[in-house]
């Protein structure tokens, strides 16, 4: 059964809108900079530049909840405008995030903590099917809502579960990806991890040192060929293939030989019946740490051999969104594959030595892209790729 | 949708683990029963004991069990948790907030992601099958039994199916203002292994669907039944938590006061419906109703 994409939606320090984010990536600008919180000054971080009451006013939110939620809502209302709620069409949401409503837990936690005073009633928003739930009723949508939370895998699985509850006939339409506002348990904890880079991320790099976090939502519509003649919806591109396996190998460091990644891309390519020479470029999950970066490389290599295509990672435009990042990836394929850009690498001057892959380093003008391959994967050894394809 | 429960395994309050039917050992909790934890040594290296917290130690005890009477090595493995690991999560909290020098240290954060469960099965087991976890409030076992029925038919041969949550005493500061409950709250954790039918000796599930803004129960039972083609004169027991209509079903019962409350205690239900001794032809049917609005159905043949 094809699967169509038929809306998309993203918010992230690059942009409010798919338009936004199309144009930065073009103009090759990062929004990675100095963190305007006092969590999160000390760090080169990729901030939405918007409070959450802002949010709210700006995108006319119904929902008042947690960042996660806010920044959520935003996306997945972009991805479904234009859409309508059919009685016919059996509509869900699926959604990934890893920390759910911490931003607001952690603030009445660390006043309870300080001086045994807090608003209990802030506590509801923080587990992290409330962010799916507030999406769902943002959009006016009462059927399925699951939430995935496999760290930084959390959008690419939800996407995958969306298309997998499509193609099974229990849904017609989801609108999937996932979300992830910046907190400062996220942002102690990658530091008491020791992988930030204390400069601009540079992933692919022999140099690189670490990941710049980000924030962000980034949503797509899915549907089946059935939904769409009911709904008349534009197809922008087709989902073509999904796969989720387990590095099993350590809770937060990849294998060296990227086995998982491995099986991930190779079980993707084979659901979307696609050879190696069918893949036009490959959005990298590359947070820019030394271990990520190595090991998605052997994957890469394992799976293309000689013939590996344009690659390269949007991390050091939007920082690491963590449970986001597969979203707004899988609009950045999108746009990819409907315009004919490959997307720059920001920050690229040296290949990995071991590897010598060089990524796309200039974003470029192509004739045509027919398939992109993106990776996420995540802590827990999570690893993750959706195929997106031309019509 | 439907599979085989050829394996299930539960720990929690209930004197569960190890039993031929959980049913002769059951008692309702008293206010401050405690989890009956097993020789976890047996099961988990000792490295890993000791910096396990007790959600893990549960999930990670109870899949091993599971696979461990299951011949084939899982091809999925899909785990629900409603709140996940609360103990790391509360206790990287208090690392940050009270941290005065440079460095934190990072086993909690590590450890206190939902999926850290389900990642710990995959490595304890050197599984390297798809691996998911879903986190969905009072409805993340049913999520992660839906993702599970799906593995089976789209043709994995041995799917792990689980739920785990863990009670911290920070909790109950949320009673009654953010949750309300009778029951105190508990941990809990039910792995079973799902096959495609044909393969059980004990019982299947038949279908499971979850509910978002349930404003009739009855009828959405009624409707569930009717799309599973059984009659409601069929169904033996149902198994049920919160309000649910007084006439369904030939005889009820609350599984929340064997389980005490954390939000995943369905798959315990499921337990309790595996175990039970069903007339011919008859149904279980386990109706989660822990939060108003929120409506989960499983059915068991």
């Amino acid at each position: 059964m094809e699967i169509f994409v038929t809306g998309i939606g993203a918010i992230s320090c690059i942009g409010n809108n798919v338009q936004e984010h199309f144009d930065t990536l073009i103009a090759e600008r990062s929004g990675i900079k100095k963190g305007s919180h006092p969590h999160s000054e000390r760090f080169l971080v990729g901030e939405v530049p918007l409070t959450n009451e802002e949010l709210i006013d700006r995108f006319q939110l119904k929902i008042n909840g947690s960042r996660t939620g806010l920044l959520g809502c935003v996306a997945a209302k972009e991805a479904f405008s234009g859409h309508l709620l059919r009685e016919d069409i059996r509509t869900g949401v699926i959604s990934g995030t890893s920390v759910g409503g911490m931003d607001v837990s952690e603030i009445q936690y660390r006043s309870y903590m300080n001086n045994g005073t807090h608003d209990i009633s802030k506590y509801k928003e923080h587990s992290s099917g409330n962010s799916s739930e507030e999406i769902a009723l943002e959009l006016g949508i009462d059927g399925f809502v699951n939430t995935i939370s496999t760290a930084c895998s959390s959008a690419a699985n939800a996407i995958m579960m969306g298309a997998r509850m499509i193609r099974s006939g229990a849904l017609d339409r989801v609108i999937v990806g996932g979300t992830d506002a910046l907190s400062e348990f996220t942002i102690s904890g990658f530091r008491s991890l020791m992988i930030f880079d204390e400069e601009w991320c540079r992933p692919f790099d022999e140099s690189r040192k670490g990941l710049n976090l980000g924030e962000g939502a980034g949503f797509i519509v899915i549907e089946s060929a059935a939904s769409i003649e009911k709904s008349g919806s534009t197809s922008l591109a087709r989902l073509k293939g999904w796969s989720n396996a387990s590095d099993a190998y350590h809770q937060t460091a990849s294998s060296p030989d990227g086995y998982g990644a491995t099986l991930s891309i190779s079980e993707a390519m084979k659901v979307a019946n696609l050879k190696p020479e069918d893949i036009d470029y490959i959005n990298a999950h590359g947070t820019a740490t030394p271990n990520n970066d190595l090991s998605e490389s052997k994957a890469i290599m394992q799976v293309f051999g000689e013939q590996i295509p344009p690659f390269s990672s949007t991390k050091a435009f939007t920082g690491h969104t963590l449970a986001a990042a597969g979203g707004l990836e899988a609009v950045f394929s999108v746009l990819a594959i409907q315009h004919g850009y490959l997307f720059a690498n920001l920050n690229h001057r040296n290949a990995i030595e071991e590897t010598k892959l060089v990524p796309v380093t200039r974003t470029t003008k192509v004739e045509t892209i027919r398939n992109v391959l993106s990776n996420s994967f995540g802590f827990g050894g999570n690893n993750s790729t959706i195929i997106l394809g031309e019509l | 949708m439907s599979a085989v429960i050829t394996s299930i395994v539960s720990i929690g309050h209930q004197d569960s683990f190890g039993k031929e039917n959980i049913w002769e050992t059951l008692q309702p909790l008293g206010t401050q029963s405690e989890v009956v934890a097993p020789d976890y040594k047996t099961y988990i290296s000792p490295a890993s004991l000791r910096r396990f917290s007790p959600v893990l130690r549960m999930a990670l005890t109870a899949a091993q069990v599971c696979q461990n009477e299951t011949v084939l090595p899982f091809d999925a493995i899909s785990v629900g948790t409603s709140l996940g690991c609360l103990k790391d999560t509360e206790r990287f909290l208090q690392t940050f907030i009270t941290a005065t020098g440079d460095t934190l240290s990072p086993t909690a954060f590590i450890q206190s992601t939902h999926n850290t469960i389900a990642g710990a099965i995959s490595m304890a087991l050197g599984n390297h099958s798809y691996n998911m976890t879903h986190t969905q409030n009072s409805l993340s076992f049913e999520t992660a039994l839906i993702d599970g029925l799906l593995c089976i038919q789209e043709g994995k041969k041995s799917v792990l199916v689980g739920a785990a949550d863990e009670a911290i005493e920070f909790l109950e500061l949320l009673k009654p203002q953010v949750i309300q409950s009778a029951f105190p709250f508990t941990s809990g954790a039910t792995f079973l292994s799902l096959q495609p039918e044909g393969n059980g000796t004990k019982k299947a599930v038949m279908d499971c669907s979850v509910h978002f803004n349930n404003t009739n129960t009855e009828e959405a039972i009624a409707t569930f039944l009717k799309n599973n083609q059984v009659d409601s004169d069929t169904i033996e027991l149902v198994l049920f938590a919160g309000e649910i209509p007084r006439t369904i079903g030939a005889k009820q019962v609350n599984y929340e006061q064997y389980t005490g409350l954390y939000y995943s205690s369905a798959a315990f239900a499921c337990h309790l419906a595996t175990d039970y001794a069903l007339s011919k032809e008859k149904y279980i049917l386990i109706v989660n109703h822990q939060v108003n609005g929120k409506l989960g159905l499983t059915l068991i043949r």
